[in-house]
């Protein structure tokens, strides 16, 4: 699947990263971004999929705009999300 | 009050379920994940469901709700969150917690073995339980060492089969496969690398139902009526068409006890479903002979030990899932129904949902599929679904 073309103002890469540490490095970024920014966040656990949705609907200021599952440059299979800090 | 340990191991956690022991099982995965499957015991389980994000988000507000006068066992995918939310949250908050070490990984990954009481003195029967997937693979050892053995449905956690034959010093003199498996990856041929024992499979589930592609591996061939001596005691072959086309069951007969390993026919409270081939219309009526003609004629004090059970409540009190053919024609409804017209009604019209990674786990099963740790993982999340509704609830 090609990549999408969505803007982030701000890329966290948490490839290798085992749960809780996206989420909890994802939290610290979106807090530094203006409100309508978005953060790209690059994983490789396949369960950031549904923790990132979860994360996204409970959380007071984070809408998620968009997921992707595809390959790196390794042909690893990465997991990508696009957040937007809405608050 | 912290003196109490901040990690449980799962042989840990079996016990506090077994004995029945007042604590919350705190599940921090993702409501999919968590609907998925989920950690049970024999007895009544106080469970709490709250995601990790919400103790990221706000922990103050995500504690609401969790009792601070009895253990919290914190639960997760991998071990990774829970372990977070029991020393970042709930210890610093003055909660009794402990992180289940490892998560589902290793609950996924866990088995307790058990020797059957009624093993006779020139054989033993172990009994290895996979609790969170309701999988159950058996050892037999026999000759007048005890130093034999054969090995029935091993899983692919190989390492836990070698640990338990090393410590026994046994001998492994052949791999059985009941029939090709949907619901988990076997371990048999790996297993028959390294041990360098034959491995066996009936023929007909050689071959992929969907793809009807052949296995990419050499093995022996089961059929019907084969025997294995196991020094005078006898281990005969039922070819018992029905869940699949190659299903076998393996009849042990000593003078005086009859032993069936049933496979994936003949389960404590139900029976296999005959839909994973995808062509329930036409095996439905060969497992209806299967089970009628060919297993339930059998001697009625034979002690029948399945592949599955769906509820840990279907244990005897010792912990073994085993019951006498005898017992299993008096209290398993799914054995009461005849005539063959009335069977495909209930058969046909109680069938679950198919899971479609069936369909690849075979594939990996029959070499026609490479799968990483992860990806094999993620097929074999959850419960397996090889019994029929009528006894599936989660």
């Amino acid at each position: 699947m090609p990549e999408s073309t969505i803007h982030a103002d701000r890329e966290l890469d948490v490839r290798g990263a085992q749960c809780p540490i996206p989420i909890i490095r994802a939290r610290q970024e979106i807090n530094q971004l203006q409100v309508g920014q978005t953060l790209k966040v690059i994983a490789t656990d396949p369960g950031s999929m549904n923790d990132f949705k979860g994360w996204a609907q409970t959380a007071k200021n984070v809408e998620l705009v968009k997921q992707e599952e595809t390959t790196d440059a390794n042909q690893k299979r990465v997991y990508i999300h696009y957040i937007k800090r809405t608050a | 009050m912290h003196t109490q340990q901040a990690t449980i191991k799962t042989h840990e956690l079996k016990l506090m379920l077994d004995r029945g022991d007042k604590f919350v099982l705190l599940d921090v995965r993702n409501h999919e994940e968590f609907e998925r499957w989920r950690i049970e015991g024999r007895h009544p389980l106080e469970v709490k469901h709250v995601p990790y994000f919400l103790f990221v988000e706000d922990p103050d507000n995500a504690i609401q709700g969790l009792p601070k006068d009895r253990l919290i066992v914190a639960v997760c995918a991998k071990g990774g969150s829970s372990a977070w939310v029991v020393n970042e949250v709930l210890r610093p908050r003055g909660f009794q917690a402990a992180n289940l070490e490892g998560g589902m990984l290793a609950w996924g990954s866990y088995y307790q073995v058990q020797e059957l009481p009624e093993s006779l003195s020139k054989l033993r029967i172990y009994q290895f339980d996979r609790l969170a997937r309701g999988c159950l693979h058996h050892i037999i050892a026999y000759g007048s060492g005890l130093d034999q053995a054969i090995v029935i449905d091993p899983p692919r956690h190989t390492d836990k089969i070698l640990e338990f034959i090393g410590q026994k010093n046994l001998k492994v003199r052949a791999i059985i496969d009941t029939h090709a498996h949907a619901d988990h990856v076997s371990g048999a041929v790996k297993l028959s690398q390294i041990t360098n024992a034959p491995y066996y499979l009936h023929p007909y589930d050689g071959i992929h139902p969907m793809d009807v592609l052949p296995a990419t591996f050499a093995y022996e061939m089961l059929k019907d009526g084969m025997q294995f001596e196991l020094n005078g005691a006898k281990l005969t072959v039922l070819h018992i068409p029905g869940h699949t086309l190659g299903n076998t069951a393996l009849l042990l007969e000593n003078p005086d006890r009859r032993y069936l390993f049933s496979g994936d026919s003949i389960f404590l409270k139900s029976i296999a479903r005959p839909d994973l081939g995808g062509r329930a219309e036409t095996w439905t009526t060969l497992h209806y002979k299967s089970l009628y003609t060919r297993l339930l004629t059998l001697p009625d004090d034979t002690i029948v030990l399945p592949g599955h059970y769906s509820r840990p409540q279907e244990a005897r009190a010792d912990g073994l899932f085993a019951a006498t053919l005898a017992e299993l024609k008096r209290t398993n409804a799914d054995l009461q129904i005849y005539p063959e017209s009335e069977f495909r009604n209930h058969i046909l019209s109680s069938l679950p949902q198919f899971p479609p990674q069936y369909v690849d786990i075979k594939r990996v099963n029959l070499g026609l599929l490479t799968a990483d740790a992860d990806r094999i993982e993620e097929l074999e999340l959850g419960k397996n679904v090889c019994a029929l509704a009528t006894a599936y609830k989660i």
